[in-house]
């Protein structure tokens, strides 16, 4: 049994331990295949100060498992999703747990936790480069997925103005048939060949090719 | 001691499919010994993501197709139930199964191309051609099934397009057979070789400490003990009503030292329970629809009005893969979606694994943990430091072939 | 044995992947393997631009990944052909539209011959190889590149 609390208890501790300042805790089940088993996850929004305090307490019930870090561009402010699995090893007792945490554009600046789970820092160098957060404290900076020469100030994922711009898509579709190239050797037509009529009647209509 | 900085260009052998783009390592070297390691990914950067958000669900199922080839339909699988949760879409039961067996040989198929790429990177050419035969065995049961070798186009919101009806049965009973027929000489051929016991074994650590701390997934992550398979953890499809273990290293060897030969041992037993998984698949099928919603046009209705966010994950060839979905119910385009594959969880071992080696072991270490970078979406490109001592990729395949000769001579 | 009389010669192809889903590598490599078997025509992978005769690319040319085909293509000595196998990188397939793409590939490299599938089989690989030595021949007769 590797699982020591139930996901509705693994909330209940995030709410008492931090009292009103997580917001919109919910529990949710999927269910798939013919028994219905369900995957179960806990959602909840924390803000950014207590980010590294609420994943100690997450790693205090079980080392976590970090997914990935995804983000989502809302306007006014980026949320950042931090995916999260404690108790896998044993048999379906896996939990899910998922951090929302909300900056404003105008400041984006979110803690690393990376000094707690040092494999965040890809996720987190990919939220830099793809939606402008700047992430404090992380040990390496640079570009990650992105060229070098892409401009600085355009964040793919954003919806705003700083998004790509239409001059920088290409559309491959559109590009012609080069038109400095040899042309292809063209092969001659095979001459059209009678078939043999199976009956008199179709003798007199010769080839259908 | 010296130490030089010398800039390699390593794609990993010349005939490895997924990284015949250098990945630029830069190593610094203390002698033949690593020191440290810096890499950067990002080549194949498509902009898969970007291209998702401007087009609707069913077509981005096709795209995720082609995500990659080697683990595609596990990603237009993982988009499909992301979507399926925030449409609420009641998928039949039938099709999960159906779902189920595609996935799993795609799961064989994968890892007898890594094991051909990897006893190819050890210098046994011959076996790298006898483990792709093999493979050819896999690939004609998917074509059979789906109508094509890669790129299946079988999963739909809401279920799968084609059905794999009784006939089709002896078919696949075949395929599996022929397997079981095989994997005593494939463990004979690759797990009791006294050559690849030595290149293999103590090579490529990756503690499991380390290995929970840089969040590594998959067959790497199970080979250095942690015992993490997201269809045991959160079962999605029909694997909640199959009866399988995890694969562990020590259903083989006594104890698990998280080297490259486990991660091997790891592979070649997956096989196995893929077999055993499509057999309990093909007696528990029950009938009934494969497809929740037939017409096109209504699904789409539907799904323009969905809204809500969601994430799914399943267990690929090479580890945890994970979408993140959000809607809005205004567009037909997702407001938001995310793709983590595997091999993006496993490139950080890579700094870990590579550390105290030998140059000779780069190539099979690096193909230990069986990288897909297309799926990563990208590769990047490092920028050289300086020309002194180049290595191409032909002199360290070199080097790993010489190795191997030394040992067995 | 020969694919041609005139052919006097093995023909060795060096494979580029401009970032591609690796679906086309994969059927390029399984077309090199005992089940189609063209090494007994002597086509053969080699590991160095400088050895060969005929360059295989996959893959939308990734803006990374253009400089690199381009230095690979100049580094093959003439006569070469080069062919473009998928349609990712005919037309852009699936990727139509994108920031980090930089056209099909007849846009950075001349291509003479074109595979077109997602993923072309093995055996039209095979074929479009076939042209390419076809072209190479006369190629070789006419005396230029």
């Amino acid at each position: 049994m590797r699982a020591t609390m139930t996901p509705q208890e693994l909330a209940d501790r995030f709410v008492t331990r931090f009292g009103s300042r997580v917001q919109n805790v919910l529990v949710k089940e999927w269910c798939e295949g013919t028994k219905k088993l369900p995957q179960k996850t806990v959602w909840m929004t924390v803000p950014r100060e207590i980010l590294t305090d609420a994943v100690a307490e997450l790693i205090s019930i079980d080392y976590p498992h970090l997914g990935v870090i995804a983000a989502s561009d809302t306007g006014d402010m980026i949320d950042l999703l931090y995916h999260l699995q404690v108790f896998f090893g044993g048999k379906h007792e896996e939990i899910n747990v998922v951090f929302t945490v909300q900056v404003p554009k105008s400041d984006p600046h979110v803690p690393t936790i990376s000094g707690l789970i040092p494999g965040a820092v890809y996720s987190e160098r990919e939220k830099q480069d793809m939606i402008g957060v700047i992430v404090d404290g992380i040990p390496d900076s640079r570009r990650i997925f992105l060229p070098d020469d892409f401009p600085s100030g355009v964040y793919p994922w954003r919806k705003d103005d700083k998004g790509i711009p239409q001059s920088m898509v290409k559309e491959l579709w559109k590009v012609d048939r080069p038109t400095d190239r040899p042309a292809p050797p063209v092969a001659e037509p095979e001459p059209a060949q009678d078939i043999e009529p199976e009956s008199p009647r179709a003798a007199s209509g010769g080839a259908t090719e | 001691m010296s130490q030089k900085k010398a800039p390699y260009e390593l794609p990993i052998g010349p005939i490895h499919p997924a990284l015949k783009e250098p990945i630029n390592f830069t190593f610094t070297m203390n002698g033949e010994v690593i020191e440290e390691v810096d890499f950067a990914p990002g080549r194949a950067h498509r902009g898969i993501e970007w291209m998702g958000m401007r087009r609707n669900p069913v077509q981005i199922l096709h795209l995720c197709d082609r995500i990659c080839g080697i683990c595609g339909v596990h990603h237009a699988l993982v988009f499909a139930q992301a979507v399926e949760q925030i449409a609420e879409i009641e998928v039949p039961d039938r099709a999960y199964y159906v779902r189920t067996i595609i996935a799993e040989f795609e799961r064989i198929q994968s890892h007898i191309l890594w094991a051909g790429v990897a006893a190819h990177e050890l210098g046994f050419d011959t076996l790298f051609y006898l483990a792709w035969q093999l493979r050819e065995e896999s690939v004609d049961v998917i074509e059979y099934i789906t109508g094509n070798r890669v790129n299946y186009g079988i999963i739909m919101l809401g279920g799968t397009r084609r059905d794999i009806t009784p006939d089709m049965f002896p078919r696949l009973e075949q395929a599996l057979q022929y397997y079981e027929g095989l994997l005593e000489k494939m463990i004979n051929l690759f797990l009791h070789d006294k050559t690849i016991a030595m290149r293999c074994k103590n090579t490529g650590i990756l503690t499991k400490r380390r290995a929970l701390e840089l969040a590594t997934v998959g067959p790497t992550s199970r080979a250095s003990g942690l015992a993490m398979d997201v269809r045991i953890d959160s079962p999605y499809a029909a694997y909640g009503d199959l009866d399988f273990d995890i694969v562990l290293p020590d259903i083989y060897s006594s104890e698990t030292t998280g080297d490259v030969y486990d991660r091997i041992v790891v592979r070649i037993f997956e096989i196995k329970q893929s077999i055993d998984i499509i057999r309990q698949c093909m007696k528990q099928m029950p009938d009934g629809p494969v497809l929740a919603e037939e017409k096109y046009a209504k699904l789409l209705m539907n799904l323009k009005k969905a809204s809500g966010e969601a994430f799914a994950r399943v267990e690929a060839p090479r580890g945890e893969d994970m979408h993140y979905v959000r809607m809005n119910g205004k567009q037909e385009a997702p407001e938001m979606w995310k793709v983590k594959a595997s091999t993006y969880s496993n490139q950080m071992a890579w700094v870990e694994i590579l550390k105290g080696e030998q140059i000779a072991d780069i190539p099979i270490i690096v193909a230990s943990i069986d990288p897909c970078m297309s799926c990563t979406d990208r590769v990047a490109v490092v920028s050289h430091e300086g020309h002194t001592g180049i290595l191409t990729k032909e002199h360290l395949h070199r080097l790993s072939v010489e190795k191997t000769r030394r040992l067995q001579a | 044995m020969k694919l041609s009389p005139s052919l006097n010669r093995s023909l060795w192809v060096f494979h580029v992947n401009s970032g591609s889903c690796n679906g086309c590598d994969i059927e390029i490599v399984a077309a090199l393997c005992p089940r189609y078997d063209p090494e007994r025509f002597g086509i053969k992978l080699v590991g160095s631009p400088r050895h060969a005769d005929v360059l295989l690319v996959t893959g939308p040319v990734t803006h990374q990944m253009r400089d690199r085909v381009k230095r690979v293509y100049e580094q093959m000595a003439a006569p070469k052909v080069v062919m473009c196998v998928g349609t990712c990188g005919q037309s852009g397939g699936v990727f139509y539209e994108s920031y980090n793409l930089d056209g099909p590939l007849d846009q950075v490299i001349p291509v003479d011959v074109y595979v077109p599938g997602c993923a072309p089989r093995p055996e039209a690989i095979i074929y479009g190889v076939v042209q390419a030595i076809a072209k190479l021949e006369r190629l070789e007769k006419e005396g230029k590149s």
